[in-house]
């Protein structure tokens, strides 16, 4: 046969493909990935640390937080547009950038490149958390919107598990750190901190905040299985909030007065 | 008294497609030797340490002063200039592999090319061509002489790319090298002429955007070149640019 003998094609490192001037929209992709992080998911994070503190107060001033989240003019498209939608891009494109790196913390052992490798494991632990979380809290069981007074009972019921007490904190600790870590990034890559001192000092702040979040959040937590308010009933009335109809004459003292009869 | 002796693995491939083999060598102790002067003696009687007669070991290298970044090589599994690697600083048995994110020619030597064309697709150069005299250049103040020098001192040896988790295959991102010639370039009051097209040649895929902050590339630079502040100021222009050619149309 005169055929030519296709040789077995060898495998050979080709090397890593010069820069594509111009070319494709990883660009846009990439900085939407990195600005999303930010706002809207890293705002809606305090916003959701901020609300879990309410439940220090009590189921009734839980509902009512709740109540107030779900009056929101237009919630359900805020809710998509700014939290569950953003949230879906963020993990699934944050996936994507893990795989395509390579990590090499065994060779080069430095700090920023642990970070490197921490930020995308306490991602990966995020995500897979926020998915059972948004549907086991939100779409299935009571619906909390039609029903804010059934809040604080289902999340304590959740927390009743241990695991699950335990994947919670494990989760609360992952977020915050991948927020502040985050943050940081943020500022150093898009060019706020371009100077090596700022980049440390912007660091504490970061670490600050980040275990301020983490503090909060632990706290929110506490709330449903600390002694306080165990056996929530089912379903309360949200704690009447102390707006202008409700308070003709509004003065400091009457307002005092209020908040003690609220308690 | 016996001799006092260096020892090596080497890790060999005598062509892009042949297996690899690691390879022993011992050597007199000589004061003063780097990873260099100890591969020109192994080619002045190729012996590996059990006698057997072997090829002298290819690898590159030029100015055996840390200036042309040529002898850049994995010592002991990190990237690092083999003429400013001293043996008496080195772990034994010395190993010594090729950079690994490079395409092989032969044993240490690879190619680097891909620095080369990144640096052309963002114009690292001060167009100064012209048909006629273009008379003296504008004035750079020394604030400015400044900050440009750390960044002139690239000697291209591709160690922020060898060690960057971002730079390899899947991403083909530029690398820290290139970024910090745009700041470069850019900075240049002539150079500034094509900074737009720097910019926007940096957003294309594999640009500044790929960078993941890993650090590594300003931590293992043998010319301390302040990379990470680089992409940070240049990663800032590159969006800048990218919002004005949008909202320019």
């Amino acid at each position: 046969m005169a055929t030519a003998q296709q040789p077995a094609a060898p495998s050979v490192n080709r090397g890593v493909q010069p820069l594509r001037a111009g070319q494709g929209y990883s660009f846009v992709w990439r900085k939407l990935h990195s600005l999303s992080g930010i706002v809207p998911i890293g705002a809606f994070l305090i916003e959701h640390i901020v609300s879990n503190f309410e439940a220090l107060k009590g189921p009734a001033a839980y509902a009512e937080q709740v109540r107030f989240l779900n009056s929101l003019p237009l919630v359900r498209v805020l809710e998509w547009a700014f939290i569950f939608l953003p949230l879906i891009y963020h993990g699934v494109y944050g996936v994507y950038l893990w795989l395509r790196g390579q990590s090499n913390v065994v060779y080069y052992p430095w700090a920023g490149n642990w970070m490197y490798v921490a930020q995308r494991y306490t991602g990966l632990i995020a995500f897979a958390y926020i998915i059972q979380h948004v549907l086991r809290q939100r779409f299935m069981g009571v619906s909390l919107p039609e029903h804010p007074g059934a809040a604080f009972h289902k999340v304590q019921v959740e927390l009743q598990n241990p695991w699950m007490l335990a994947v919670y904190v494990i989760a609360m600790l992952a977020v915050c750190w991948h927020f502040a870590y985050g943050v940081w990034l943020f500022a150093a890559k898009w060019g706020i901190t371009p100077g090596e001192t700022a980049r440390r000092r912007f660091g504490w702040v970061c670490v600050v905040g980040g275990v301020f979040l983490a503090v909060m959040g632990l706290a929110g937590i506490w709330a449903f299985v600390g002694p306080k308010y165990q056996n929530a009933p089912e379903d309360v009335k949200p704690a009447v909030t102390l707006s202008a109809p409700d308070m003709p004459g509004f003065s400091p003292a009457s307002r005092a007065f209020l908040l003690k009869a609220d308690s | 008294m016996p001799i006092k002796t260096v020892s090596f693995e080497i890790r060999r491939q005598a062509s892009p497609d042949a297996p690899a083999v690691w390879e022993s060598f011992e050597l007199e102790w000589r004061p003063g030797m780097n990873v260099i002067s100890a591969m020109m003696e192994i080619a002045a009687n190729p012996r590996t340490r059990d006698g057997r007669e072997t090829t002298p070991i290819t690898y590159d290298s030029n100015c055996l002063e840390e200036i042309c970044g040529s002898c850049a090589m994995r010592i002991n599994g990190r990237a690092r200039m083999a003429c400013s690697a001293l043996i008496g600083n080195l772990e034994q048995p010395i190993k010594l592999e090729p950079l690994s994110k490079f395409p092989l020619i032969r044993d240490l030597q690879v190619d680097r090319s891909v620095l080369f064309q990144n640096l052309m697709a963002v114009k690292a150069w001060v167009p100064i061509d012209g048909t006629y005299d273009l008379g003296a250049g504008p004035r750079v103040f020394p604030q400015q002489q400044e900050a440009n020098y750390p960044l002139s001192n690239c000697i291209s040896c591709c160690c922020c790319m060898e060690v960057c988790p971002q730079f390899n295959e899947s991403t083909g991102f530029v690398g820290a090298a290139t970024i910090a010639q745009v700041k470069l370039f850019n900075n240049h009051p002539t150079g500034r002429v094509l900074k737009e097209e720097r910019l926007r040649a940096l957003a294309g895929d594999g640009g500044v955007q790929e960078c993941g902050y890993a650090q590594n590339c300003v931590e293992i630079c043998p010319k301390g070149i302040p990379l990470t502040n680089a992409i940070s100021d240049v990663g800032r222009e590159v969006v800048v640019q990218k919002a004005k050619d949008w909202l320019r149309g």
